[in-house]
């Protein structure tokens, strides 16, 4: 009888959120400029750093093991904090891309395709990689986390490095960054 | 209320009518040939029902409801494939990566299966009649399915930043209005039992009308791009943050 209930109320919900969702998809229309300048500046050399494994493992040989967890929580946080960024960075360059592809210009609707499935393939990277940092902060170098642990942190790392290597350049549009 | 019951049951078919013709001619049977055939079958299957309790068989309910059970478990299977196309449409199309979204929406679809089964198992049924107590576990897993696929499409494309085009999207949203509202009515049917039938026929053929009237909006609207204000990227800009993201995704 209660499963009906929250059934129905499950039907209601999902209605309101799919109109909402699809509200947001088909609000195509904005200002490009404010959508550039709405990215925002990466540190590479210092997210480099923070997803270092010589420098993670320099750390846990310097530290007592209560300071190593303390920094390593942070550390990690703060990668996460890089990858979000360059997730949402990705999602205005799909954005910007995406109007980039009406150009009259064939080379330039080409170079916005490439852009854009680069960006999308991003996105995709950052969605992979976060619940992997926030995993690696729970079970760090357990049995829990065998990818992390044996063979696959070395693919994390990886993939939070390339993640890492958004360059900002000050010039164009990105000269306020 | 006998009228609007009518109504409620020949209107959308009416409608669906317009939306084929004006589908024909902007070409959306090339484009989304499943949902086409979807449309086409929904408006045979309301043929067929009407012929059946006007015609052929006005006085058994049995024979009426046969047909209900079938058209619906046909119209789901056509359905699941219409949410399929709309994803490639949408969304595969698109990316290059869509090594990870395919398995995503598959195990989506596993799992909404299970909790679909696990859930019509738990209902109470609604008839003493085998066929009614068969429709409803249909009509519900129906909805659900299709309800759980569609917020799946709407929560990728949202994650992923990518907006829509009409009439795919219209498409996408009528439907995915119509199944929310039908896994509500259906929850409810089964909640408040057989005095609630006439009441949630009706609810869901609001939704269903809602749907329909949505799909008719977008293929008869002209399909516009969206429209942006500013100058946007430059060539220059665009080649290097292509260049960019390339280092950032080569692996």
């Amino acid at each position: 009888m209660n499963l009906a209930l929250v059934l129905a109320v499950v039907g209601v919900l999902a209605l309101f959120l799919i109109i909402y969702l699809a509200r947001r998809h088909h609000g195509g229309e904005g200002d490009l400029d404010a959508l550039a300048a709405q990215l925002r500046p990466i540190d590479v050399d210092a997210f480099r750093n923070l997803i270092d494994e010589r420098e993670e493992a320099f750390l846990r040989e310097q530290l007592p093991g209560k300071e190593f967890r303390r920094i390593h929580r942070e550390r990690t946080l703060a990668a996460v904090e890089y990858v979000k960024c360059a997730a949402q960075n990705a999602g205005i360059l799909i954005r910007l891309a995406e109007a980039a592809r009406r150009a009259p210009d064939p080379a330039v609707c080409a170079a916005a395709e490439k852009l854009l499935d680069n960006a999308l393939r991003l996105r995709l990277q950052a969605f992979q990689v976060v619940p992997q940092l926030y995993l690696g902060l729970l079970v760090p170098r357990t049995a829990l986390a065998p990818r992390f642990v044996a063979d696959g942190y070395d693919t994390l790392t990886r993939q939070v490095v390339m993640l890492g290597c958004l360059q900002f350049p000050t010039r164009g549009m990105s000269a306020a960054l | 209320m006998l009228f609007l019951r009518y109504y409620l049951w020949i209107a959308p078919h009416v409608l669906l009518v317009l939306f084929l013709v004006r589908s024909l001619r902007r070409g959306l049977h090339r484009r989304l040939p499943i949902f086409f055939s979807f449309v086409v079958f929904e408006f045979l299957q309301f043929l067929g029902l009407f012929a059946v309790s006007r015609v052929i068989a006005p006085s058994s309910t049995e024979v009426y409801r046969v047909v209900l059970v079938s058209g619906v478990a046909i119209s789901t299977c056509l359905a699941l494939g219409v949410i399929y196309e709309l994803a490639d449409d949408l969304l595969f199309s698109r990316l290059s990566l869509t090594g990870i979204l395919r398995p995503l929406l598959r195990w989506s679809a596993v799992v909404l299966l299970l909790l679909a089964a696990v859930a019509c198992a738990t209902l109470p049924g609604v008839g003493v009649q085998r066929v009614a107590n068969i429709f409803q576990s249909v009509d519900f897993a129906s909805s659900l399915l299709k309800t759980g696929l569609m917020l799946c499409l709407f929560l990728f494309s949202g994650a992923l930043r990518i907006s829509w085009r009409s009439p795919s999207a219209g498409v996408a949203l009528g439907f995915g209005i119509a199944a929310s509202l039908e896994l509500a009515t259906a929850a409810l049917r089964a909640y408040f039992g057989k005095s609630s039938f006439i009441a949630v026929d009706v609810a869901q053929m609001v939704a269903y009308h809602i749907g329909v009237v949505v799909w008719l909006v977008y293929v008869w609207l002209p399909e516009r791009a969206p429209k942006f204000a500013g100058s946007g990227l430059p060539k220059s800009e665009i080649e290097f943050w292509n260049h960019e993201l390339q280092r950032m995704v080569r692996r």
